[in-house]
């Protein structure tokens, strides 16, 4: 565990030398990235000018909305930080044969593939939305409890989890098809699901997407249940989430290694 | 389909460093007619058909051994050499690299060899050598004293110490290879897997590659198996040459016996007094070339020893020499006549995807 955690600091830290060698890029990454974030935030506030909760005796006031947006915001920066890289870079290397040098070092490939590259300026968005969580509980008339701060990161952990199989499962694709460009754009369109509280999903045609995308695909809980867990009380309903939560994540880590193993062993490589 | 030959690794001490038995990869390539018509048509219905990349091959290597993969573009050679170190399985077949099986890619095989490919860059392109030097380091588990030895040691050999905290994308072709062979040696491997390490290169690095890796084959007793289309790499550096064709092995044997199996003919040039009358020559051997009083040769092997005296006899010769056809030349018309294998066996199978 301490090599694999080594090598990941020596990943982490020739990623940032080489962020620090295109300062420039490095700095428009962060302004691109929090320049979309702030119009999202402001598309939010715009909303909550016209209505004083999401959905209907749902408990996503304001500032509870809030915690909820700040819990993506935190979620997503650790994964687009942390994994999506070396997940957009891996059909690259599918299609031009650079995962042979990968699959000859003596090296889980599953962890070479998903954390050789670490994208510092997506942590921009996590310390905003780790400033804009203090933010709003601080404003809630509810307070979290002391357990509920301690679930909080176990779960946050738990949805990153579970985004961070679905890469995988994603990238066993690309190495099974040899090409899969539209990863990225696959994984965005799954993950806008996550987005929003469950509870919008309602009615002849939210209910059965909320199934799938809590059962299936359980993307719902990724930002779901750790947001509830901070931002309304603890209840039964919670404590099932919960529970629902590490299953989840336990299962997709199991299943998205299993998925990830097969399709390596069927890796054709590409010609010299 | 393939059989992984599972059964724990066998020691390898008195053993074949590599031993293959009838090693096969199939690959399945759809066929895809032109115009937008066929492409459309091509989404619901496609024809496919197998092509054999390595055909039931047979090999051993000695510990300590440099051999030379040698055919033409896809002979499967390659392919080949990404069995051996376990990026691809095999479609039937068993192989033993150090005593494991390859493709099961144990962590205690794969921290023994090293594979070199030279039109793939395996160093951090942004960065300089030495952040990837680090990181081999830490992935190989090598020790800091071991580690900077080597590394002095391999830097001094291929005298690239300035180089080395340059980003690797400021390198030229030649620097690059020689810091790819820096990395892949920093582990002392005991098997080496060099995939065409001098493709592109001048003939100035090209010949400190070769020395290079000359010495770090007799000192380490490293075995080497080398693909390259250069006949100059195999002169210098190897004394094995297997063959391969169509995948399949036509010649498995030392370089000299190349010369001796697969050509008739010798080359011999005649610096003569003055230019030959035309036809002169040729009851000696098949002239290859005429210029001036300088005559090139080509005389059957088994004749050589009389045609020369009489040569030297009949015609006012200042100065001679008989050589071989040049390697280049006997393994082109070696690939040339290699058979081609039956395509009985390559039915075109009709695919829906």
């Amino acid at each position: 565990m301490n090599r694999y955690l080594s090598i990941f600091l020596t990943f982490a830290r020739a990623c940032l030398v080489r962020d620090m060698t295109f300062r420039a890029n490095f700095l428009l990454e962060c302004v691109t990235s929090l320049g979309w974030m702030s119009m999202n935030l402001a598309f939010y506030v715009l909303i909550f000018t016209f209505t004083s909760e999401i959905g209907k005796n749902t408990g996503w006031s304001k500032e509870p909305f809030f915690a909820f947006v700040a819990t993506g915001l935190i979620i997503n920066s650790i994964v687009q930080a942390l994994f999506m890289p070396s997940a957009e870079e891996l059909t690259e290397m599918v299609r031009t044969g650079g995962l042979d040098a990968v699959l000859v070092q003596p090296l889980d490939a599953q962890f070479m593939l998903s954390m050789h590259r670490v994208d510092f300026s997506s942590f921009a968005n996590g310390l905003v939305g780790v400033g804009l969580l203090g933010w709003a509980v601080s404003r809630m008339d509810y307070q979290p409890s002391p357990v509920a701060w301690l679930l909080y990161p176990l779960l946050i952990l738990c949805g990153v989890a579970i985004l961070y199989s679905l890469i995988i499962m994603l990238a066993a694709a690309t190495i099974l098809l040899g090409r899969n460009q539209s990863l990225y754009d696959f994984w965005f369109y799954l993950t806008n699901f996550s987005r929003y509280p469950a509870e919008i999903y309602s009615g002849p045609w939210g209910g059965p997407i909320r199934m799938l995308c809590t059962f299936v695909i359980p993307i719902l809980l990724v930002v779901n249940v750790p947001a509830r867990v901070i931002a309304m009380p603890l209840s039964g309903e919670s404590w099932g989430l919960i529970a629902a939560a590490l299953i989840a994540a336990a299962a997709s880590l199991l299943i998205s290694r299993l998925v990830f193993q097969a399709a390596l062993a069927k890796y054709r490589s590409a010609s010299s | 389909m393939h059989n992984s030959n599972r059964g724990g690794p066998v020691d390898p001490d008195d053993a074949a460093v590599i031993s293959v038995d009838s090693l096969a990869k199939e690959y399945r390539v759809y066929d895809k007619p032109e115009g937008l018509l066929a492409s459309v048509t091509g989404l619901f219905h496609r024809t496919s058909r197998p092509v054999e990349a390595l055909r039931g091959v047979n090999l051993s290597v000695g510990k300590g051994e440099f051999v030379a993969l040698l055919g033409p573009n896809g002979a499967g050679k390659t392919t080949f050499l990404k069995l051996l170190s376990g990026i691809i399985t095999p479609s039937r077949g068993t192989a033993h690299v150090l005593g494991h099986v390859p493709w099961e890619r144990d962590d205690d095989f794969r921290r023994r060899f090293a594979l070199v490919m030279g039109q793939r860059n395996q160093l951090w392109w942004d960065l300089p050598a030495a952040e990837s030097f680090r990181l081999h380091k830490e992935i190989y588990r090598i020790d800091s004293a071991r580690f900077e030895r080597t590394r002095d040691e391999l830097v001094d050999l291929l005298d690239v110490r300035r180089l080395m905290l340059q980003p690797v994308r400021e390198l030229s072709l030649g620097e690059r290879m020689k810091l790819e062979l820096v990395a892949a040696l920093l582990h002392e491997p005991e098997v080496l897997f060099l995939d065409e390490p001098t493709i592109g290169l001048d003939v100035v690095a090209q010949h400190t590659i070769h020395n290079f890796l000359k010495t770090v084959q007799a000192e380490r007793r490293v075995t080497v198996v080398l693909t390259t289309h250069y006949m100059k790499d195999v002169a210098a550096l190897c004394e094995r040459v297997v063959v391969i064709t169509h995948g399949s092995i036509l010649h498995d044997g030392p370089l000299e016996e190349i010369v001796d199996r697969f050509t008739t003919h010798k080359i011999v040039t005649l610096d003569l007094d003055a230019t030959p009358a035309p036809g002169q020559m040729e009851r000696f051997g098949f002239p290859c070339e005429i210029r001036g009083p300088r005559v090139t040769l080509r005389i059957d092997r088994t004749r050589i020893a009389d045609v020369l005296p009489e040569i030297l006899r009949s015609e006012s010769v200042r100065d001679f020499s008989v050589e071989d056809v040049p390697l280049e030349e006997i393994v082109a018309e070696l690939f040339r006549a290699a058979p081609v294998p039956s395509v009985s066996h390559a039915s075109v199978v009709e695919a829906t995807a």
